[in-house]
């Protein structure tokens, strides 16, 4: 171990010599970033009461008695989409609102708050936040002043320390100053396995997942309409993303589409479906992916090219294919090769 | 291993940090000249004065020009048959990665060095080194260039509760049965989360503290294979493939695997190995 210690104190060196440079631009970005808040902000102070009143409301659908759903566009997060790319909404009560999901940004949630007060002034008692992906969840923030309980998986406040931050500056570097006041919100009350809610003659279910699509996948059935909101446990037309696990997202699967339901909501994909025949698309994809990584485990193809044999026949059958096949075949050979 | 330069380390990892957390477009791609003065730099550091003669052919680093996943980037080195048996080590550095020394292999007698593979982490469009060293000292290096971006700091652990049950756990498979004079190829698979420390914690302001494995012992019949000397940039679960020689192919034997992580917990695990079939 002599040599890889001296290395590092080497190496330590080199990079304590480096940062002092680095230093040197972070000051300089941080004052220029000052001058340019100094400036918004009398700009603000000036433009301020026109500004509040120029909040664009999300087009939201009612896609039954009191769901709204906002149909996010099947692209990556661009300035000019400000992350508003997954299905989003909120359920509305004789007594109250319940969000599901806040949506992609600061600017996205503040926009879907916006949407439920051209509908309703019930105070938004509940924040559900459907999984740890940030197109969904990183407009809680927006929520803030209605205090109401942010609900989520009883894993996602540890999956959120993982990864929130990564996020975050993702997404700053996606959408520049269109993530400003974006910030990653904790959950104040977890779910481990069911959750009943009362929205005022209005009953929702929560239901805490199994690992599938993420480890923390949170569903809400509306016993009112018999709505099934999924959020990305189903992908529809968009390729499925994995980031849990594809053996068990299957097996999610069967037991989801054994509930009988009215209609779905997608995480992706159109704003309403038909439940369960919706999902087989999805089933299709997956067990696809399941059955060619296997074989490419099995004669030895190595994970950086299995890709090109796994699942060619849902090419062209989805959205986005390219953006995330390759990846998803990564996840699902990490996780078959421990069979 | 003392505690100074791992302290040394894990600030300079968080002074480097603070640079990631600008935004993309406050850091200009580096040019050509900047990577050759920071592969000097990183050259020095490591081997000091000692000369490195270009491998061309003779080592070869094998890695996807673009990575699609940056936190699981294959690499293989590769020695040429005429150099390989002379090969006692191989270094694995990831220039632009926040702790650029990815890996240090120490081959054994029993070790075959015409192909050693692993998955990375890649932080930044970098060159990638691989130096072969050989038992009288020779250096014999190469480069390849990679585009992959955010693999360190990049989420790890897709199902935290398995990752948890299955810490440490050792998964072992032979490519095929033992053959006289062919070494036998040999995929090692540990599960361990080799978390980098290189994510904040949002809701505490803390980092989730690195967690990587630091030496990996291989050995066949007691017999050293490789002995790896690493770091945050191998990837989640860590996956190595290599070959090893049996000194006597015809009598079976037991491989063993000894792991020790930053947490200072020890992993260990064997496997029987088959005799070769006699000709």
């Amino acid at each position: 171990m002599q040599t890889w210690s001296r290395i590092h104190r080497q190496l330590a060196a080199l990079n304590e010599g480096t940062s002092a440079i680095f230093r040197v631009c972070v000051r300089l970005f941080f004052s220029s970033i000052f001058r340019w808040r100094l400036g918004l902000a009398i700009a603000v102070v000036i433009a301020g009461p026109v500004a509040a009143a120029e909040i664009q409301a999300l087009s939201v659908t009612e896609i039954a008695p009191g769901i709204f759903v906002h149909n996010g566009v099947q692209e990556e997060a661009s300035p000019a989409n400000e992350d508003a790319i997954a299905n989003i909404g909120f359920i509305v009560g004789d007594e109250t609102v319940a969000v599901v999901d806040p949506g992609g940004s600061f600017a996205e949630g503040h926009a879907l708050r916006a949407a439920i007060r051209l509908h309703t002034e019930k105070p938004i008692r509940y924040v559900i936040l459907t999984h740890v992906h940030p197109d969904h969840i990183f407009g809680a923030a927006a929520f803030r002043g209605d205090y109401p309980d942010f609900i989520g998986h009883v894993k996602l406040a540890g999956a959120l320390a993982q990864r929130g931050d990564y996020y975050l500056r993702r997404l700053q570097g996606a959408l520049d100053e269109g993530a400003d006041g974006t910030e990653v919100v904790p959950p104040t009350v977890p779910v481990a396995d069911r959750l009943a809610l009362d929205l005022g003659n209005r009953h929702l279910v929560l239901r805490a997942h199994r690992p599938a699509h993420t480890d923390n996948d949170l569903t809400v059935f509306d016993e009112k309409t018999r709505t099934f909101w999924l959020s990305d446990l189903l992908f529809v037309d968009r390729i499925p993303v994995i980031d849990g696990s594809l053996v068990g997202w299957l097996k999610q699967l069967e037991e989801l589409t054994a509930i009988s339901a009215d209609r779905a909501v997608p995480g992706h994909g159109p704003v309403s479906v038909p439940w369960p025949a919706a999902a087989e698309p999805e089933w299709r994809y997956l067990a696809a992916v399941a059955r060619d990584t296997r074989a490419a485990i099995k004669a030895g193809i190595s994970i950086a090219s299995a890709y090109r044999q796994v699942a060619n026949s849902e090419r062209g059958q989805w959205l986005l294919f390219d953006d995330y096949h390759p990846r998803n075949v990564t996840a699902s050979y990490k996780e078959l090769e421990w069979e | 291993m003392g505690m100074t330069p791992g302290i040394l380390g894990r600030a300079a990892l968080c002074l480097c940090l603070i640079v990631w957390a600008l935004p993309g477009s406050a850091l200009a791609e580096r040019t050509e000249e900047q990577r050759a003065v920071r592969w000097a730099d990183l050259r020095h550091a490591i081997f000091g004065d000692r000369s490195l003669q270009d491998a061309g052919e003779l080592v070869v680093i094998d890695v996807p020009a673009r990575a699609e996943d940056a936190a699981i980037v294959p690499v293989a080195i590769r020695v040429a048959d005429t150099l390989a048996p002379e090969i006692r080590g191989l270094y694995l550095v990831i220039d632009d990665n926040p702790s650029p020394l990815a890996a240090h292999f120490l081959l054994g007698p029993a070790a075959d060095a015409r192909e050693l593979a692993t998955r990375v982490r890649i932080d930044d469009y970098t060159y990638l080194h691989a130096v072969a060293e050989t038992a009288d000292g020779r250096l014999y290096a190469t480069a390849r260039f990679v585009k992959a971006a955010g693999g360190c700091s990049a989420p790890a652990g897709k199902d935290q509760e398995l990752a948890q049950e299955r810490l440490g756990k050792m998964k072992l498979t032979l490519d095929q049965r033992v053959k006289p004079d062919a070494p036998v190829k040999t995929k090692l698979l540990i599960s361990h989360p080799n978390n980098s420390g290189l994510q904040m914690d949002q809701a505490t302001r803390n980092y989730i503290p690195a967690d990587f494995i630091q030496t990996l012992d291989v050995t066949y019949n007691g017999e050293a294979v490789f002995r790896l000397e690493s770091d945050i940039a191998i990837s989640e679960d860590p996956s190595f493939e290599f070959g090893f020689r049996p000194s006597d192919p015809a009598a079976s034997g037991v491989i063993k695997a000894e792991v020790l992580d930053s947490s200072q917990r020890h992993f260990s695990q064997s496997w029987p190995v088959p005799a070769a079939p006699q000709m």
